[in-house]
């Protein structure tokens, strides 16, 4: 069928010509190009094992003891880790600055703590902003949505951008994932090594804090329990920085702290700090330095131990995988739960186990992690289980377990100013709770990084009511004359720190006396 | 007794209050108290001064003093006195003098305080429950003082108002700057003193009685106390009013026959109580006990001490050295202006332009060439159309002393009052005050500004500029406004006049770190700043520091200043605020190193110009004016009126509305409506609605809402064909094993009965859902899932729709503040329990807490809800059951058990546990109820995306724009979005919603093609590209719809976000990355909440609009050159062909005359894949040239059409390396044809 009058014509060359004439026409009649550059967010995270030599690694945001022991152990196993100070208001005011509006503050803290401590390395140091970016890196955990605090790295991002830091690596390790993240030639191993050094110093800063909590309150010479915190900081330090086994620093430890001189009959109402994790875990600007001020105004600070938090992440993946084997799935699905159940129980099992022999060494006597299950069980009714974010349902749980056990004369919830779990739905929920318990007294307040008066104000207010709780449990447990015989007898037997009364009440004072009644020093009313 | 006197001290806010006591009796023998006006160091020792005079015998060592208050923090230690907390003084001075009181409101300069005392059923103690107000809701009487100097009521007046529940209208008392807003609003619309004032306290009480109570009930006696309480007869009536209404709302009893008045007291000397309790609570408190150390320590202290305890931290002043600021101030000096001067007897032909501001009016002459006559401005005294009557006057005034006469060619308005006037004086513009302050900068600072700034005193508004057009904006929200007015205020309270501020700011060598942000936080700083010490050089120096900060950082949020241009120009009244100058030339130069920043020569004015340049161009146009004239003008008589006939009852809300009557001296009326909530209170009479109505129906026809749709469609029931699916429920059933179905067979045999009892039981069963959250994505799965177990559709209730009634009426039960659209869901449930229950009886509310949500993108790294609206069930489940079980009450049960819609096994289950028992569920027909339901949810997104699909195409068809929401799917709510959409869907744009946007990956390809080629993403509904910590999934989505705008030319984005919404607030920087690379038409409201900012709003839309019109005009031009382009290559295209076809000519033209072009099919795949050829491969086929028509068959030699297909940009590689075979053959019509 080809016809006979069959021509040729190179067709490229036409449109070629026509391409470059509409080009040029589109250039006169001021027409833009089509195509737009379409923004991408480059998330640059790249960190290889060659790099690791000359890189700084940058990290933060638990208490200071903590900061300073992860750094100890990472530098242990060969990395340059870097705790950053504990972000204060300047930090927060260059998050703001950088950061998105309508952030919670924890953000605009430790995201403007991060980028105020790289533009002082610029600025101040002199570093350049190439030297900056290839030669420090930031690492946190990531994975903890729902809440902002999951979307922490996009802020990161964004300020580090916007603050001129365009390329600056923030690598994440997954807080719900396994222990073996990354790949061989990743310049951070997130392997079993590594989270075993984490866990280990979150454990050692728990221990710490916990003592440090319990006997500052009584210290009967002003200043007697931080220099002695210092020198089992150095001791622990040391030990880590060696990657060596600390409990022989930890039992040297036990031994300075009991040498300070305490007094555990005065009576101070025991404040419970719960909250949002960052606001109550902080102890600078980012909750007004909460802590020291409860101890200025005469409270003794229940802290919570950042295991807990730990532990509550491994009870949230064992729920949702009990859940499923609830259901019907493939059997490949059931071993594999299974599998993960199983391994959660191994992980649980060693941080309690670590746990435990660590307050043992340090002298931390009496004290008892929360349990999860019982934890969720109590506090159901009013907080689903399966919600999550934040601190779930464990806000409610501890304010429950708070009365059932009288564990404290004050419940304060501290978190941030519009906080989503914990402003947004457990302070709802509390309001019914505290209907239930009315001998719950419990104050929730909002950080917000100014108006501190305020804040101190409303603590004040709740403090009132706690001191006449405390004074109403020392009432209820001995004659004065009693009280003066205990005095006297710890006074001459120099009970040490490690010396801890079993728990009746929410007041050690009161605590202190029942345990000399038991050793029948004295009697009873 | 050792101790002689107790001396109690109570350092407010904005007073000193002192007394003593004598310690045998407790009874307070002395008192006084001042006014601090910001002093109160210097008060209190004058207060003290004023105690030792009295009683000359005091010794220091026998006095014990206690102190209480917000500013007695410095002062403890100085004075030596005790300190106790001022709620817990106040509660003890209470428990003492009023033994029988429950329950006390305190309101004070700053904060807000409840206490209730309760006794506790199980051991009989009175307990004590405080409450103050949050941050967020500060500044109570600071505000209503305020607000009565906006109002302009003199001090008598006011303590003899009465309040009239009947004249209400809307004010947001959530915080002090809201309200004020509203209350300029309100001035600027007309709106009596009186009513104002009412207006707020019964605001400030709802507020108090809904937020601070933390849904406590008020039981009597109640106490009114703190200054406003104390004053203001008007705000005691309205708590009287307004407490026993939530008493019998709650079924509360008071005490029978007792009024009102003799159950909510004001007591005598209620100003002393905080000091008196400090004094009984320090007497019995040992660690509250100190040396007094009397009035010398103090005196020291004012003296030398203060200055020493400053905190280090503070900024330095405003300037380094001293020939700085004499060069800024050189450069930035106002420049003077004389009006202009005629000889007597000229007629001045001049265009008014009149900007009726939030404080003060201006007004402005120009000449017919635009050049600036004569200027005036007052502040505003209250009602808009008198500032305008005076103002005129001023400028007929400046003629008539000239022995000129003035001739009006034309009258343009702007600011909050143009809408008054444009109905009063029929001004020839009515002009929105963004584009007259642009018109105005471009006129006095040239066509290539950059960026304007306007400051004034409510609002900051931003505006960059892209060849002298508004390129984008922004506004200060509620949240950062205000600033301007602070700054007056601020200068007001230390009797500084406004105009010696910059002169005072400069003298300061430090100044304190104020947090930026809201203007009434910035006030609570100040007050700290000033207990610290600071002076009010200090004070004033840091305040100008921080106010770019407020414009750049929280207004604009774009760190990267240089990327704005580099000729900034400010404007606005507060710019002759030297300092406020300074600060902001520094902050732009710091980041912006070459940037030009000009102050506009007649910043005040500068809205008032651009009016009167508006008006000028528009009377030109048109040729005449429609103004009624500057006599008629000052003549005007005007009155209004609120009563029961001017409330319009067109809707349920009732709004009480104004009418503003002004009469012209030729007796003609106009009437201008104020106070309405909705369309509807526009108009008058049945008629004029019904038309309204019409109107509104050809609108809805014409531009259709996607969003308005969706927000019915979702709770609507399906056509039954659609849900009830029963072959598909057989054939489950068929699947079935065979051992099952035969234990169902025999099941059923056995439970006939029983089971046509359990049908019958399900048919009654009432359920109640709220209208709320993520139901506005579910509630086709839940009501199909209902209707699928045998519930009758009308037996399944959905809430109505926010409104503001409704938000009124439930949301009173709360005990705290998240977001609107989280709290709203109180009054929902309250909507279900106590309007549908009442109407016919609900069995069970359900609202379940739902944790995870499905979602049609991918690649995500989880897919949650936010914890917020997963746990708002719990919240309202606290709320309803805390003080009394009102779902027990009222016989319904509750559930809340929580959801997992992305596992569809495991909400199977959770569906079984929560519907098991009540409705008797086998799991069978569970699985078959959920398929159901799955299936609705599918038929709805398909509907939905059918529509969306239509209007886009459509846009595309006519080259039109659309607007697409970016908003959570409750956004949806017309209560939450407050009708915005409506506003731009009345100015013919059709909206869409981002469930509406076609989820097809063909239809996508087109826009997301490129991104999967490179690697970027994985398919169409992937964002890993711009937000890898994709969790939320609404804000997924967001972040995914505002991609697809950014890649469609005609969409256009409104992007709507709650206050406080956390999972919102990362995607903000995402998505204004992503829309401003594009350069998408972008408009937000970040702060959406409770109140509606009819202001606000207002502007911004006009704004907008503004901006969509420009955009508008962008397409018609980009089409008319594009089609000019396509003109000129198809001549040029035609022009090669035939050059190459001219070779053949001969041949051709003998053979077949009658010649037209075809392309070989395959050929046309080639292009069609490939991008840059796609557009000539259109143009060549519809028409090349019908005198030159000639059949090219185009033949290709080893053309792979697939791997084309694959990767077009390698086959153009491939094409150029293969010259020699890209040939094509040219053939003769007839025998192609043959082929």
């Amino acid at each position: 069928m080809k016809s006979n009058n069959v021509f040729k014509i190179d067709f490229d060359v036409v449109e070629n010509k026509i391409r470059a004439y509409e080009k040029e026409q589109a250039e006169l009649l001021n027409i833009e190009p089509g195509q737009t550059n379409h923004w991408v967010d480059k998330n640059p995270t790249d960190f290889r094992r060659h790099q690791r030599e000359n890189t700084t690694i940058l990290f933060g945001g638990l208490t200071l003891m903590q900061d300073v022991f992860i750094q100890a152990a990472s530098n242990g196993l060969g990395y340059k880790f870097i705790a950053l100070d504990c972000p204060d208001n300047a930090a927060m005011q260059v998050g703001k600055e950088f950061g998105n509006r309508g952030q919670c503050n924890p953000t605009y803290f430790t995201v403007g703590n991060l980028v105020k401590y790289l533009i002082e390395l610029r600025d101040k140091q002199g570093l350049s902003t190439r030297e900056i970016i290839d030669n420090y890196i930031f690492t946190t955990a990531g994975a903890c949505g729902p809440c902002r605090f999951g979307l922490y790295v996009t802020e990161y991002r964004k300020a580090l951008r916007d603050a001129g830091f365009e390329g600056f690596r923030v690598v994440l390790f997954d807080s719900d994932g396994d222990l073996n993240q990354g790949g061989p030639e990743m310049g951070l191993d997130y392997n079993v090594s590594f989270f075993r050094g984490m866990f280990k110093a979150i454990i050692l800063g728990d221990v710490i804090n916990l003592m440090a909590y319990r006997m500052r309150p009584y210290e009967e010479n002003k200043g007697d329990v931080n220099r002695a915190l210092e020198k089992c900081r150095q001791l622990i330090v040391a030990k880590l920085l060696s990657n060596k086994n600390v409990i022989p620093a930890l039992h040297e430890s036990k031994k300075i702290l009991d040498a300070v001189p305490l007094n555990r009959l005065q009576v101070k109402p025991k404040v419970s700090v719960i909250g949002e994790f960052w606001a109550m875990t902080t102890e600078g600007d980012g909750n007004y330095k909460l802590q020291a001020f409860l101890e200025q105004e005469g409270a003794e600070v229940d802290i919570q131990p950042v295991t807990n938090w730990t532990l509550y992440i491994i009870w949230a993946v064992m729920y949702d995988a009990r859940q499923q084997l609830k259901l019907k799935n493939k059997w490949t699905t059931r071993l594999r739960l299974y599998k993960k159940l199983l391994l959660l129980r191994f992980a649980r099992t060693i941080m309690l186990m670590w746990f435990n022999r660590y307050a043992k060494a340090i002298g931390l006597n009496d004290y008892h992690l929360a349990d999860m299950d019982e934890l969720a069980k109590d506090s159901h009714e009013f907080y689903d289980n399966e919600l999550r974010g934040g601190e779930g349902h464990m806000e409610v749980g501890k304010l429950i377990q708070s009365v059932k056990y009288s564990k404290s004369h004050l419940v304060l919830s501290v978190k941030p100013f519009g906080c989503m779990p914990s402003s947004g739905v457990s302070d709802g929920v509390q309001a019914l709770v505290t209907g239930k318990f009315p001998e719950a007294h419990f104050l929730a307040i909002e950080t917000s990084g100014d108006g501190a008066v305020n804040v101190y104000s409303r603590i004040q207010m709740a403090l009132f009511k706690a001191r006449e709780k405390a004074q109403k449990d020392m009432d209820q447990v001995l004659s004065t004359e009693s009280v003066e015989r205990v005095a006297e007898y710890i006074t001459t037997q120099k009970l040490p720190a490690s010396w801890y009364p079993k728990h009746r009440c929410a007041l050690t004072a009161a605590n202190t006396v029942y345990a000399m009644r038991d050793q029948g020093l004295v009697s009873s009313h | 007794m050792n101790t002689s006197r107790f001396i109690g001290i109570d350092v407010g806010s904005t007073t000193v209050k002192c007394v003593v006591v004598d310690p045998d009796e407790m009874k307070i023998i002395w008192s006084r108290y001042e006014r601090h006006e910001t002093r109160q160091a210097e008060k209190l020792l004058e207060l003290l001064t004023d105690i030792h005079q009295t009683y000359p015998d005091l010794k220091t060592n026998k006095v014990k003093a206690y102190i209480t208050g917000s500013g007695a923090g410095p002062l403890i230690d100085v004075v030596g006195a005790g300190f106790v907390q001022e709620v817990n003084a106040v509660a003890l001075a209470v428990e003492s003098l009023h033994p029988d009181v429950n329950s006390i409101i305190e309101l004070g300069g700053q904060d807000a305080k409840i206490i209730l005392f309760k006794e506790n059923k199980d051991s009989g103690e009175r307990q004590i429950i405080t409450s103050m107000n949050d941050k967020c809701a500060s500044g109570t009487g600071a505000t209503i003082d305020k607000c009565v100097l906006k109002v302009g009521i003199n001090r008598d007046k006011l303590t003899t108002l009465d309040f009239d529940a009947k004249k209400i209208h809307h004010v947001a008392a959530k915080c002090g700057v809201f309200a004020e807003t509203d209350i300029v609003n309100l001035i600027k619309s007309g709106i009596p003193a009186s009513e104002v004032l009412c207006s707020l306290a019964d605001a400030i009480v709802m507020q108090n009685l809904s937020v601070l109570t933390r849904g406590n009930t008020l039981t009597e006696k109640v106490l009114l106390l703190g200054g406003p309480n104390t004053y203001l007869p008007f705000l005691q009536q309205c708590w009287q009013q307004r407490i026993p209404e939530t008493w019998r709302e709650r079924g509360y009893q008071a005490a029978e026959g007792v009024n009102p008045e003799d159950l909510i007291i004001v007591p005598d000397n209620a100003e002393y109580y905080a000091a008196f309790g400090s004094v009984v609570f320090g007497s019995a408190e040992l660690s509250a006990d100190k040396t007094y150390k009397g009035v010398d320590s103090l005196a020291e202290f004012i003296k030398n001490g203060r200055k020493s305890e400053l905190n280090a931290g503070a900024d330095q002043g405003l300037h380094k050295e001293i020939a700085e600021l004499d060069a800024f101030k050189e450069n930035y000096k106002t420049p003077l202006f004389k009006p202009r001067q005629y000889p007597a007897g000229s007629v001045i032909k001049a265009y008014i332009g009149l900007d009726g501001g939030s404080t003060s009016s201006k007004a402005v002459l120009i000449d017919e060439q635009g050049e600036l006559i004569c200027k005036q401005y007052q502040l505003s005294k209250g009602n808009p159309i008198e500032d305008t009557k005076e103002l005129l006057a001023a400028l007929k005034n400046y003629a008539l002393e000239q022995n000129c006469q003035l001739q009006v060619l034309g009258f343009g308005a702007t600011g909050y009052a143009a809408d008054v006037l444009e109905k009063s004086t029929r001004c020839d513009v009515n002009v929105v005050e963004t584009v007259a302050h642009m018109m105005s900068a471009k006129i006095s600072c040239g066509d290539d500004v950059d960026v304007i700034c306007d400051i004034g005193g409510q609002d900051i508004k931003v505006l960059f500029l892209q060849h002298g057009q508004i390129k984008n904006f922004r506004l200060s929200n509620q949240c950062s406004a205000g600033n301007g007015m602070l700054l007056q205020s601020m200068a007001d309270q230390f009797g500084v006049k406004v105009e010696e501020f910059s002169a005072v700011a400069f003298s300061a060598e430090l100044s304190p770190k104020f947090s930026y942000g809201c203007a009434v936080f910035l006030d609570t700083d100040r007050v700290n700043f000033q207990k610290e010490g600071f002076s009010k050089e200090e004070l004033f120096a840091g305040l100008a520091r921080v106010l770019p900060k407020n414009v750049w950082q929280y207004v604009v949020q774009i760190p990267r200043m240089s990327e704005l241009g580099r000729k900034f120009v400010l404007q606005g009244g507060t710019q002759y605020n030297l300092a406020a100058v300074k600060a902001q030339v520094d902050y732009i130069k710091e980041r912006v190193p070459d940037a030009e920043v000009i102050v506009h020569p007649h910043c005040g004015e500068a809205g008032a110009m651009g009016a009167a340049v508006e008006a000028r161009r528009v009377v030109e146009q048109r040729g005449y004016s429609t103004f009624i004239g500057i006599d008629e003008t000052i003549n005007l008589k005007v009155s209004s009126r609120t009563d029961e006939e001017t409330r319009c009852n067109f809707c349920e809300n009732n709004c009480s509305r104004t009418f503003i009557d002004t009469e012209s001296p030729d007796g003609e009326i106009s009437r201008y409506i104020a106070g309405f909530s909705c369309e509807k209170g526009t108009v008058e009479s049945k008629e004029a609605v019904v038309t309204l109505n019409q109107k509104r129906k050809q609108l809805k026809a014409e531009f259709p809402n996607l969003v308005d749709y969706e927000a019915n469609r979702v709770f609507r029931r399906l056509p039954a064909d659609k849900v009830s699916n029963d072959k598909k429920c057989k054939q489950d059933v068929m699947s079935m094993s065979l051992m099952k179905t035969m234990l169902a067979v025999i099941g059923g045999t056995k439970h006939k009965a029983q089971k046509e009892q359990i049908r019958l039981m399900r048919k009654k069963v009432r359920v109640g859902i709220p209208r709320v959250l993520n139901h506005y994505t579910n509630a086709p799965f839940m009501r199909a899932y209902l209707e699928g177990l045998g519930l009758l559709s009308n037996n399944i209730v959905f809430s109505d729709q926010t409104s503001e009634e409704m938000w009124l009426e439930g949301g009173k039960y709360g005990s705290i503040d998240p977001c609107y659209p989280a709290k709203v869901s109180l009054a929902h449930v309250h909507h279900l329990l106590y309007k549908k229950h009442k109407r016919k009886a609900l069995d069970v509310i359900w609202f379940p807490c739902i944790t995870k949500i499905q979602s049609f993108t991918s690649e995500m790294v989880a897919s949650t809800s936010c914890p917020v609206v997963a746990g708002t069930p719990k919240v309202v489940n606290a709320a309803f059951t805390k003080e009394k079980n009102f779902f027990k009450e009222n016989d319904i049960a509750y559930y809340d058990r929580a959801l997992d819609f992305t596992d569809r096994k495991l909400l199977e289950k959770q569906l079984s546990e929560t519907w098991g028992d009540i409705l008797q569920l086998d799991k069978d027909e569970n699985i078959m109820a959920c398929e159901n339901a799955w299936l609705a949810m599918e038929t709805v997104d398909l509907d939905l995306q059918r529509r969306g699909l239509e209007v886009l195409t459509q846009a595309e068809k006519n080259n039109t724009v659309v607007l697409l929401m970016l908003g959570r799917p409750y956004h949806n709510d017309p209560g939450l979005n407050h009708e915005i959409l409506e506003e731009f869907q009345s100015l013919g744009y059709p909206v869409i919603s981002i469930r509406s946007i076609p989820k097809d990956s063909g239809y996508l390809s087109r826009f997301f093609k490129d991104d999967i080629e490179k690697g970027l993403i994985k398919d169409a509904f992937d964002i890993a590209d711009v937000w890898p910590e994709n969790y939320s999934v609404n804000s997924v989505q967001k972040v995914w719809a505002a991609k697809f705008a950014a890649r469609h030319p005609n969409v256009a984005v409104l992007d709507l976000s709650s206050f406080k919404c956390g999972h919102d607030a990362p995607s903000y920087g995402i998505i204004d990355q992503i829309i401003s690379s594009s350069k998408t038409p972008y408009m937000a409201m970040h702060d959406i909440d409770a109140n509606k900012p009819g202001g606000s709003i207002k502007i911004r839309v006009k704004t907008y609009a503004y901006t969509l019109e420009r955009y508008q005009e962008l397409l018609n031009e980009r089409l008319k050159q594009t089609n000019e382009l396509e003109k000129r290559v198809k001549k040029k295209r035609i022009e090669l062909l035939q050059q190459h076809i001219k070779n053949f000519d001969d041949v051709l033209m003998s053979e077949d005359s009658n010649k037209w072009i075809k392309i070989d099919e395959q050929y046309q795949r080639y292009l069609q894949e490939s991008a840059d050829k796609r557009d000539l491969i259109q143009k060549k086929v519809v028409d090349i040239n019908a005198r030159d028509e000639v059949e090219v068959e185009f033949k290709r030699k080893d053309f792979n059409i697939e791997k084309e297909n694959n990767q077009s940009a390698l086959l153009g590689q491939q094409l150029a390396g293969s010259q020699t075979d890209n040939s094509v053959e040219v053939k003769k019509g007839a025998n192609a044809n043959e082929k």
